[in-house]
């Protein structure tokens, strides 16, 4: 495939190495794909064609096959999202909770206007997502890897503030 | 114990002594209390004579399938041919389901040595440990966790590696996690093949849940007889099981009691019951995916696989959802047919399309458009919905529309009739 | 059970077949069409488009053929009210997404979603307070276009590049009713077997640009043919309408071609259409080629050839047939014969999932026939003898660059104004491939027959029926060979 000619290939280096290290736990190239990804996304902020792209070719598949992989795994982004990326469940225990509260709540007090948009300021994204597997702890909230529980539209304008 | 609260004298406590125990996580921490005692037992037995105590004391699979784990372990193949793959299922999606994560994160070490074990009871030499995305807590303390245990060398020749999913309750069907690890979407593969023929890699693979592997280094250190010995109903469910109660209960949490534990002991002494002033409606008692159970189903109910099943529900992963008197049951399951259809994989017709055309339906009914044959629909969907896929998420969709729709009834013609409309959101 | 044979029983008919067999396949035994989508036999199963679930005694569940194998006393039904009613939601659920495309769909008339639900769907929608999903038409490569609104997700074109063409260039996108064939945007569909995945495609989701909008499925008359663009002998099926090749199409042929063909092959029609054709015998009269008829064409052959003796020279088309070649050969029986072919070589594509199969690096069908009956690839030293020869017979081959002292005599179907064989003394027209019948021989021996699609334009006729007309005027028996 073309490379963009100012595209900066992800693996080189440190991430190279651990993805070396990654492919040892497996007997198949393909199965480091998911782990690829995480890595990849955790460099770059989210997975775009160049990028499925250069882990195709480190893996022996086709660009096609890791853009089927990423479409169908909501946790890759495949478009810039904000600097705090807010994942809040909103599935019947937590719903039945005041989850939609919580979402609004968050909407209200970050600016993004509606979930799934980034705030104007680039600094959030709130989305709806299924079940956390936290249905005890209602409602939780994940910001990027930091996962909260019992978050209530009380407590949302301190959560905001200690992220932003 | 139904962490953060206090062990209730109800429970059971086995799996749930050292959740809140933060020392309990470390090795060292995990060592003085007993920890991998079990596995330096095992990895000088024989594999079968260890499928076998796991056999004779009646462990069912705590997954949501409640397969005997013992059994399942037998159908790998008796002569070594292969490379053999244990499969950890650590991908807890099931709505009203928050067991593993807390079996993970407080006691990390007695997921591994449950692994361990296992991984030497079907002499795999690779155990792969397959943690949903979202899980980032319970994901850094098993990790830290199989960094002491590998460096102290605790699981001999087994090696178990850690394997993140990226976003999808499907992941949680054994073939689909199978799948996933292989680097592939998450569709679940039709069988016959079985994973103890052709399963990871296509090697023979059992896959378990978490709570299943965790009950396993009780089940060496103190015998098959005192875990079926655990029993307070039927002799076919024993041991003890993790119940993750929510929604709208005072104490909300899990709750470790034996088989065969009164459902309405659990709600009402064990998590407080309804909020002040409410009263219970209706109960999921098995994750979103089994059939609603109504108030006084809910409260004549035993808790094993056989008990659920005469209420007409099944026990599932566990996850008992409580809904009192001011919930709207069109709306929440109108939302739970959204989180199928959201979750589908593609590949079945009837899912792919039929989730979606249940969610649009009940939106419309809640929207106050519903035409007086939409029940009558949607019953026949749930119908062309079940025992006709690979997997069962399509069959999973219908339960809570068929069983909502026979049990509460009421609300959904008044949703018809006009007198009713609500706001959607999402 | 003796021998590996299974019996089993399908809608009341007795079948038996290998053990192994699937349900699905053993039902054809028995007459019987399990309509399905996703299975095909040249690709590896999916069982997930569920149309052909069938009832099966003992078991719990309606069981889906396609993946199921026959055991011994299996009892089969396929017409029973389950599995009825499961097949009828099945086209439920497949048609709520599906637009109303008919009228403007290149696949109404060939389409296996018309025919089951026009065999047994729902006489109407349950569907009708919603929109359809929109998603606009995409190009993805030399050929094919997809049309994700019709797309029925049986994954058929996924498998074949993944396992037959071992090139995923195809992928499932998304999940659950979202979801769609999508392709990385830096790759094209451009594998040289990649037109396969229209005819693959049960529906008119997959479209060949080439065919796109040309005609109606019902307007075509198709007739069984052999491809004539390599040597491997693919077995196809020329699709004509109104006397003019609109499509080629693969013919299975478990042994040759499986149930595909390459797009070079897919493609290689058009000449078939070609207008400029000789359409009568032409003899030379003062110096110039004159229209006639058959006889007095045949006569001053007849004479040439009666007249003349010493060397003859044959330079003949790798493409004629089988009997053509025979019967040429045959006509020079009375002199020192020289016979010759040159073929055009190209780049030879495999298609990997399928062995021995390949577009070959001959671009012409019947080389091995020509070689069988004496003609060699030496097309320089037959250039050669031909100046001196006292007979030059120039079967199919316009681009010759021929020169002889001796008689021309020209069979083709075509005769570009600068062609070395406006020299002729006779030129004879000749039907083309696609308005005879006759035999190639492919690389691997295989004799196999084509038929005849549509009429020769003019006076042309097969060339075998030319060359047996003049052997039979010379006398020139079987015996004399």
């Amino acid at each position: 495939m073309t490379v963009q000619a100012d595209y900066q290939p992800v693996f080189v280096d440190k991430v190279m190495e651990e993805l070396q290290l990654v492919l040892q736990r497996y007997p198949t190239k393909q199965a480091a794909l998911l782990p690829a990804l995480w890595i990849a996304q955790r460099e770059h902020g989210w997975i775009s064609d160049h990028i499925m792209a250069e882990v195709a070719e480190l893996l022996g598949i086709t660009p096609a096959y890791v853009k089927g992989v990423v479409t169908f795994y909501t946790m890759y982004h495949q478009h810039p999202v904000g600097k705090n990326f807010v994942q809040v469940c909103t599935t019947s225990p937590c719903n039945i909770c005041g989850a939609e509260d919580v979402v609004k709540a968050l909407l209200e007090q970050t600016g993004a206007q509606d979930a799934g948009a980034t705030s104007p300021d680039g600094k959030w994204t709130i989305v709806e997502v299924e079940c956390l597997g936290a249905c005890g702890f209602p409602t939780p909230v994940l910001v990027n890897d930091d996962f909260l529980e019992n978050v209530t539209p009380e407590n949302v304008p301190e959560i905001v503030k200690k992220y932003r | 114990m139904g962490f953060p609260h206090k062990p209730h004298p109800k429970e059971t406590v086995v799996l749930s002594q050292y959740f809140g125990d933060a020392e309990a996580r470390t090795l060292k921490g995990w060592t003085k209390r007993g920890g991998y005692e079990a596995l330096a037992q095992v990895l000088k037995m024989d594999p079968v004579a260890v499928t076998d105590v796991v056999k004779e004391s009646g462990l069912r699979g705590r997954g949501g399938a409640g397969f005997p784990t013992g059994l399942k372990w037998s159908f790998m193949p008796k002569e070594k041919k292969k490379p053999h793959y244990l499969c950890v299922n650590a991908d807890e999606s099931e709505p009203g389901t928050f067991k593993d994560r807390e079996i993970m994160r407080w006691t990390p070490h007695a997921l591994l040595e449950g692994t361990a074990i296992a991984a030497h009871a079907i002499r795999a030499e690779i155990a792969y440990i397959y943690i949903r995305g979202e899980f980032t807590e319970p994901w850094t303390f098993m990790e830290r966790a199989l960094e002491e245990a590998n460096a102290a060398g605790v699981f001999g020749t087994i090696k178990i590696y850690l394997h993140r999913g990226a976003g999808a309750y499907i992941c949680g069907e054994e073939t689909a996690l199978m799948n996933s690890i292989e680097g592939k979407r998450g569709n679940p593969r039709i069988k016959p093949p079985f994973p103890a023929a052709a399963g990871l890699f296509g090697m023979p693979t059992t896959i378990n849940n978490v709570e299943t592997l965790a009950a396993v280094p009780h089940i060496i250190k103190r015998g098959a007889a005192w875990y079926k010995g655990l029993c307070l109903s039927n002799p076919k469910s024993t041991g003890t099981k993790l119940f993750s109660v929510c929604g709208h209960v005072q104490r909300p949490g899990n709750y470790e009691v034996t088989m065969g534990f009164p459902l309405k002991d659990l709600i009402y002494d064990m998590c407080g019951g309804p909020r002040a002033g409410r009263t219970l409606k209706a109960c999921i008692p098995g994750g979103s995916s089994v059939p609603i159970l109504t108030r006084d189903e809910t409260e004549s109910c035993l808790l094993d696989y056989e008990g659920v099943v005469e209420k007409g529900s099944l026990l599932g992963s566990g996850g008992v959802i409580v809904f009192d008197d001011s919930t709207d049951m069109v709306y929440q399951i109108m939302r739970l047919a959204r989180f199928y259809a959201h979750e589908s994989c593609a590949q079945c017709t009837q899912c792919r399309e039929g989730t979606a055309w249940t969610t649009k339906i009940l939106e419309r009914i809640l929207a106050g458009q519903g035409k007086p044959t939409d029940l009558d629909l949607l019953l026949d969907l749930s119908e062309n919905m079940t025992g006709k896929t690979i997997c069962v998420l399509s069959d999973s969709c219908a339960a809570p529309v068929v069983s909502g729709i026979k049990k509460f009834r009421g609300e959904f013609d008044a949703y018809l009739a006009g007198k009713r409309e609500a706001v959607l959101v999402g | 059970m003796a021998d590996g044979v299974i019996n089993l029983t399908i809608d009341g008919a007795p079948v038996s077949v290998p053990a192994g067999t699937l349900v699905i396949e053993a039902a054809k035994q028995a007459g019987v069409l399990v309509p399905h989508y996703c299975y095909h036999p040249g690709l590896p199963v999916a069982g997930v488009c569920r149309m052909c679930l069938v009832e099966i005694e003992k078991a719990p569940k309606l069981q889906i053929a396609c993946a199921t194998t026959v055991t011994e006393g299996m009892v089969v039904k396929t017409q029973s009210a389950p599995a009825k009613d499961a097949r009828q939601s099945v086209l439920e659920f497949l048609l709520i997404n599906h637009p109303l495309d008919c009228p403007i769909c290149d696949q109404a008339g060939e389409c296996e979603l018309q025919d089951f639900v026009f065999q047994e769907g729902q006489p109407g929608t349950r569907y009708g307070e919603y929109a359809k999903r929109f998603n606009p038409v995409e190009d993805f490569g030399p050929d094919v276009l997809y049309v994700p609104n019709r797309c029925i997700l049986c994954t058929r074109c996924v498998r074949f590049m993944e396992d037959v063409a071992k090139e995923p260039v195809l992928n499932v996108s998304e999940r659950g009713d979202r979801a769609f064939i999508g392709i990385h945007p830096e790759a094209r569909l451009d594998h040289p077997w990649a037109g396969n995945v229209v005819d693959l495609c049960p529906v008119g989701s997959l479209l060949s640009k080439d065919f796109l909008h040309k005609a109606r499925a019902w307007e075509l008359d198709k007739t069984a043919s052999i491809c004539t663009g390599c040597s491997q002998g693919c077995n196809i099926s020329l699709d004509t309408r109104d006397e003019v090749v609109v499509r080629v199409r693969p013919r299975p042929n478990l042994d040759v071609n499986r149930y595909f063909i390459c797009d070079h092959g897919r493609m290689h029609y058009k000449w078939m259409n070609r207008g400029d054709r000789i359409e009568a015998p032409l003899v030379r009269r003062d110096g110039e080629l004159k229209a006639t008829d058959w006889d007095e064409a045949f006569d001053r052959i007849v004479g040439i050839l009666r007249g003349a003796s010493g060397k003859a020279v044959a330079l003949v088309s790798p493409g004629a047939s089988s009997e053509s070649l025979a019967l040429a050969k045959r006509l020079l029986s009375g002199f020192a014969w020289t016979g010759a072919f040159q073929i055009v070589m190209g780049e030879e594509a495999p298609l990997p999932g399928v062995p021995n199969l390949a577009l070959r690096a001959e671009r012409a069908p019947n080389a091995r026939g020509a070689e069988n009956l004496g003609y060699t690839r030496d097309y320089a030293q037959a250039l050669e003898a031909a100046k001196t020869a006292a007979v030059v017979l120039v079967l199919d081959d316009p681009d010759s660059t021929v020169e002889t002292n001796g008689a021309l005599i020209y069979l083709g179907t075509v005769l570009p104004p600068d062609a070395a064989c406006r020299r002729a003394d006779v030129v004879l027209p000749i039907a083309n491939v696609a308005e005879e019948e006759g035999t190639f021989t492919n690389r691997d021996g295989r004799d196999q027959r084509y038929y005849q699609a549509k009429s020769a334009p003019g006076m042309a006729q097969p060339a075998a029926w030319v060359l047996g007309e003049i052997a039979a005027a010379l006398g020139v028996t079987e015996a004399a060979r």
